[in-house]
């Protein structure tokens, strides 16, 4: 499903974000990827989106090449990959209803297929009544769902989650680590970035160590180190 | 697929210019205010160029004939006068004519009158008078008259006193307009930097949203198109305010305009007469830097 060989990624001649990285995440896995700040965890989400572009390496993503993907298919990838940001990134001045069907109108969706599936979306992660809401009338938690609901609409292969607990409490991060246990359990690949070691130890999952842009663990079950 | 896009397109947009009401407000104010500056600058020069060809108007030069020049040698220096393109007119006055004129102008001046009845004879000569396009001109028909052959024929011409008053009209007017043409210039600069740096803070102001946008999966063009379209109705809304500013002000200041013009409705007029080519010229101007500014200012946050 994803497999990285020998991915660097270089910003300034002082040293690299990601050097020499082999990673191989098979369908429907639930990956955590966990390390400190600064050890290279965001590089590779950017990389799997393409926000950012390997400097040496392959990255395939199904059947995308994505080190060599035309800047005009870029939005193909990105609808066939849900991402969960920390900082939300939902669009201030629309409605929850629209910034998830926001997901399916780029995508060229029907107006009839974009009514009936955005509100079974949104009810699912429980915000059936605050459809018309704006991103700023909710709290973190809800903003988190409405991020997951957004990414989870165009029914994604793959969810990537970079730090979605981040700026959550201890109640609303448990509810939106459930729902991505639960959407994984549909069969959906999912890799969380996070440095909540309660998370990972809870989930007890697959856990990628990453340390100076380098993969330095990788255990099946495994727990929380650095 | 790209009807569904291009109506999403359009709606985004009306969307985008009502929940970002004040941004749109103050586009569309500066738009107006670069506008009614360009229009104001438009009337200043529609004045100044009425203004500088009524003083042109007011320059004449007269060629008198003597008593003794025969109605063929007037003829043949008329015919000739008149055969120069830049003469605009030849007006050929009798001297009985220009005797009555004569008296017409000086009624109140019983002195020069009782003179003229002292004399018994009508003094004045039959005199031609000549209106050229440009003031310059005199200078080339007066020469092209000093020629033996007619100097037994005319009398004067008044071309010689007035010389040095046209040459100083001709000074001004030039000025005038090469003014009024370099303040059109510098206008046009200062508008045009003025809307390419509002459009560059309006969407610098969404550089957030633009690159949201982009990560979940929506291509240049969808990004794009409601920040064009929004550029359009800002330019319908500016052009439609600026067309209704610039009639009513028309409107009230044609009463003082026509004290000094001695012409009804002057500004009026000149806006409604040339109304078509005024609007789709500010219109596709205001269009193209909207477009234009907006899309360099998005290229770098397309970039993502």
């Amino acid at each position: 499903m994803i497999k990285l060989t020998n991915v660097s990624k270089i910003y300034d001649k002082k040293g690299s974000a990601l050097n020499g990285v082999d990673l191989q995440i098979d369908a429907g896995e639930f990956v955590c990827i966990v390390g400190q700040s600064g050890s290279g965890k965001t590089t590779l989400v950017k990389l799997l989106i393409a926000e950012e572009k390997a400097n040496s390496g392959k990255i395939e993503i199904g059947d995308w090449d994505i080190t060599r993907i035309p800047r005009r298919d870029v939005p193909l990838l990105r609808r066939q990959i849900g991402v969960i940001f920390q900082d939300f990134k939902l669009l201030p001045k629309k409605t929850v209803y629209e910034n998830v069907a926001f997901a399916l109108q780029v995508a060229g969706e029907t107006f009839g297929r974009i009514r009936e599936v955005v509100p079974k979306v949104i009810d699912i992660v429980g915000l059936g009544d605050k459809m018309d809401r704006y991103p700023t009338q909710l709290s973190g938690g809800e903003q988190q769902r409405v991020v997951i609901a957004r990414s989870l609409v165009h029914r994604p292969k793959i969810l990537v989650a970079d730090e979605p607990t981040g700026n959550l409490d201890s109640i609303n991060t448990q509810e939106i680590i459930d729902i991505l246990g639960k959407i994984n359990e549909f069969g959906t690949t999912l890799v969380l970035v996070t440095h909540n070691k309660e998370v990972v130890n809870q989930l007890r999952k697959r856990v990628i160590t990453i340390h100076n842009g380098q993969i330095t663990s990788d255990q099946k079950e495994g727990k929380y180190k650095l | 697929m790209f009807v569904f896009s291009f109506f999403r397109i359009i709606k985004f947009a009306f969307q985008d210019l009502v929940r970002n009401f004040s941004l749109s407000l103050m586009t569309v104010m500066i738009l107006v205010l670069m506008l009614l500056s360009v229009n104001t600058l438009i009337a200043i020069r529609a004045l100044t160029n009425e203004a500088t060809s009524w003083v042109k108007e007011q320059i004449d030069v007269s060629i008198y004939f003597s008593h003794d020049a025969s109605e063929d040698q007037i003829n043949e220096i008329v015919d000739y006068i008149n055969s120069f393109p830049e003469v605009v007119s030849a007006e050929f006055h009798t001297a009985d004519q220009e005797l009555e004129k004569f008296k017409q102008d000086h009624k109140n001046s019983p002195t020069i009158l009782s003179s003229l009845d002292e004399l018994g004879e009508n003094p004045l000569g039959p005199t031609l008078v000549v209106k050229t396009r440009d003031p310059g001109d005199y200078e080339k028909i007066i020469s092209s008259l000093s020629v033996p052959e007619y100097e037994k024929i005319i009398d004067a011409k008044t071309f010689g006193d007035t010389e040095v008053v046209i040459d100083r009209v001709q000074s001004i007017t030039t000025q005038v307009e090469r003014l009024s043409f370099t303040l059109s210039i510098l206008f046009a600069v200062i508008a045009f930097i003025i809307i390419f740096n509002t459009i560059r803070v309006a969407i610098y102001t969404q550089r957030q949203e633009i690159g949201i946008k982009k990560l979940v999966g929506a291509t240049n063009w969808f990004v794009r198109g409601p920040y064009l379209m929004e550029a359009l109705i800002f330019t319908c809304i500016s052009i439609a305010i600026t067309a209704g500013v610039v009639y009513f002000s028309s409107l009230f200041l044609d009463p003082y305009v026509s004290i000094v013009f001695q012409k009804e409705a002057f500004l009026t007029n000149y806006f409604t007469s040339n109304i078509m080519w005024l609007l789709s010229v500010q219109f596709g101007a205001v269009l193209i830097l909207n477009i234009l500014s907006g899309s360099l200012a998005m290229r770098k946050y397309l970039r993502t």
